[in-house]
């Protein structure tokens, strides 16, 4: 008998998180209806699955989006909660309004809660309101008779923006405030080129800033707790791609403010379930990002220093359960790194990749978690986001957790399709990382770690043997020639 | 026949012939007593010049992986007939081929269609951004190798035009 008010959760999602939370869910002794694109029919998530119920669109990601196919489906299966996982459906107000209408539980936040953190003016304005630190900013329309007078105020570093703005177009960075006035005239000519508006706010400029982010866990009974950090600041084109816990950058001083932050953020927004509190953190100071109101793709980092499933605590939330662990019962011991394989080419600026898993070998071991969503004989296309897999690693600190991480990079292997693989061992060995000089721009101003190192010399050989040996042209006009070199073989040796 | 791969941007040519038991390879990549033993379900044992390694070996076409030190590496195998076709048209380029895997989000014209320079032909999808491949030469459209919708991987031909018409 299950503990839980429903028997049988449906996953609106595919992929390493399908699976990811059909295992927990099973443990748990739910019954698990998957819902899949005919593109993933052969997914492991589908195989792991107690069923597998077909959807369509016009693309893929199309199926995965379409709220309305999927609450009939969770319907027709008898499903009583329906988990989002994180990207499509998670974050959609209107889905989780519809799910509640069709009297089953929608596995995240209250759509109020959703709606608020959705909207990033609203949210920063609600985070300042209560007195969380959200960047200090100036917007002109709010009085621009002061507004240069406000932008003094701030101090420098400044960052000027138009307020129609978008792609970085028109921004400058104000470092000596003697420029300030000549810097705000030129951003209002550029705003009135690019947008045909010439309104401009400033904000504080945060110096080579480092993205650390904070896991909260709220229940129906009002306890809000927070997991510890988490620090994301290796990333390209905005996208993460390495994370880890806890964060080498903050002093426990500053470790306790930052997560206290998010709590009393999530606490004021009645959060519920599991969020994420996003922050820039630079020159000792954090300002509110964003908060996300879903699971994470970098989660398991969490749960290998906690040890508390998040999933697990996720659905006892949705079923109206008390958190059950008070935010002194949580601890954290070790290190943890996740590191995300995606299907693309560093060398050619993070292009995606295209091929067939012909061979799959995934590390195994103690400190290592792969979550992966791919199979032998599957094809890698672009119809859907790039990320093969997560490999997770927990050591006794951080040093111990790098050399883990480098080992199990050794034992993945996926043939058939190229992978980041070797860049991340590149990252995983640069001195920069070790002693964790890192920020969000680090792997755009070191384009070398992208670029495919030259090979040497005896990988070269090794490599062209291989190549020449697996080739059956070659071996067999090998094999065809009168034999002169084995005749000559014995003594040459 | 000197057979060439490639990896990454470099072409190396290699020669084989038999050697006792074993092969001797020679070429650009060196000169060693070389050969590759299958050990199961994928795996081999690479001797080279009484070195052994284990490798992982997947082959897909012309396309060679290998998994060796831990690390992978995609080769391929350059045909050569192709190789020879390549040289001679090098300058023609008559088919537009991907620059990087996406989708076709609209054709704009058919085949026989004659198209002057600049003309739109295809719009394609990668990575968020549609981009149109236009015709760079005046000419006929010999032949569309996509369809809307279809997604296709780097390198793919996507439209020909033929130079004239």
């Amino acid at each position: 008998m299950s503990p839980f008010p429903f028997d049988t959760l449906l996953v609106a999602n595919r992929g390493e998180i399908a699976l990811r939370i059909i295992r927990t869910a099973k443990r748990l002794g739910l019954r698990t209806v998957l819902v899949a694109h005919t593109d993933d029919a052969g997914s492991p998530a589908a195989a792991a699955a107690d069923e597998v119920l077909a959807i369509g669109g016009r693309t893929g990601v199309a199926a995965y989006l379409d709220a309305e196919q999927i609450i009939a489906a969770a319907r027709r299966s008898g499903a009583g909660a329906i988990h989002p996982g994180y990207g499509f459906l998670s974050e959609n107000a209107a889905f989780a309004r519809a799910i509640a209408e069709a009297g089953m539980a929608f596995v995240g936040p209250t759509p109020e809660a959703i709606d608020l953190m959705g909207d990033k003016v609203r949210a920063r304005a609600f985070v300042a309101r209560h007195g969380f630190p959200v960047a200090p900013s100036a917007i002109e329309d709010d009085d621009p008779a002061t507004f240069v007078e406000r932008a003094h105020a701030l101090g420098a570093p400044l960052l000027v923006k138009p307020s129609a703005g978008g792609g970085g177009k028109g921004m400058r960075i104000v470092r000596d405030m003697a420029l300030l006035e000549r810097e705000i005239a030129q951003a209002r000519s550029e705003g009135e080129r690019y947008f045909g508006d010439g309104r401009l706010y400033v904000e504080r400029f945060v110096e080579q800033p480092r993205h650390i982010e904070v896991q909260v866990l709220g229940d129906a009974h009002g306890t809000v707790v927070h997991l510890g950090e988490r620090e994301c600041s290796v990333q390209r084109r905005f996208q993460k791609i390495v994370e880890e816990t806890p964060s080498p950058a903050l002093s426990p001083a500053q470790r306790a403010q930052i997560c206290e932050t998010a709590a009393g953020i999530a606490r004021a927004a009645g959060y519920r379930n599991a969020g994420t509190v996003e922050f820039i953190f630079g020159g000792g100071a954090f300002y509110f990002l964003e908060m996300n109101t879903r699971l994470q793709v970098e989660h398991p980092v969490t749960e290998m220093v906690t040890g508390i499933d998040l999933v697990e605590a996720q659905l006892r939330v949705a079923a109206g359960e008390p958190l059950g662990f008070r935010q002194a019962d949580i601890g954290s011991r070790g290190h943890s790194i996740e590191l995300r394989l995606y299907a693309e080419s560093p060398s050619r600026g993070f292009t995606p990749t295209t091929g067939r898993v012909l061979a799959l070998r995934l590390p195994e071991g103690d400190g290592v978690r792969v979550d992966a969503g791919i199979a032998r004989g599957q094809r890698v296309t672009t119809a859907f986001d790039p990320m093969l897999a997560k490999l997770i690693v927990h050591g006794a600190d951080r040093a111990d957790a790098i050399a883990k991480a480098r080992r199990a990079l050794a034992d993945f292997a996926l043939l058939g399709c190229e992978t980041n693989a070797a860049f991340l061992d590149r990252l995983m060995a640069d001195p920069d990382f070790a002693s964790a000089a890192v920020h969000t721009g680090w792997i755009d101003a070191h384009p070398d770690l992208a670029a495919e190192p030259e090979l040497d010399p005896r990988t070269r050989l090794a490599l062209a043997a291989v190549a020449a040996l697996s080739t059956r042209a070659i071996r067999d006009a090998a094999d065809a020639v009168p034999r002169l070199h084995a005749s000559i073989g014995g003594w040459r040796n | 026949m000197r057979h060439a791969f490639s990896i990454g941007d470099t072409e190396i040519e290699v020669w084989l012939a038999r050697d006792g038991t074993g092969y001797r390879l020679s070429g650009d990549a060196g000169s060693a007593r070389v050969d590759l033993v299958p050990a199961g379900d994928g795996a081999f044992s690479l001797v080279v010049d009484g070195l052994v390694r284990p490798v992982l070996v997947a082959i897909d076409g012309e396309d060679l992986y290998v998994h060796l030190n831990g690390q992978t590496h995609a080769l391929r195998h350059l045909d050569p007939t192709r190789r020879f076709a390549d040289a001679e048209s090098a300058g023609g380029g008559d088919v537009a081929r991907a620059p990087m895997p996406g989708t076709v989000v609209r054709v704009d014209v058919a085949a026989g269609q004659a198209v002057v320079t600049g003309a739109p032909l295809v719009v394609i999808e990668s990575m968020k951004l549609e981009t149109t491949i236009r015709a760079w030469h005046d000419g006929v459209v010999a032949a569309l190798h996509v369809v809307q919708g279809q997604s296709f991987d780097r390198d793919a031909p996507l439209v020909t035009v033929t130079a004239g018409g």
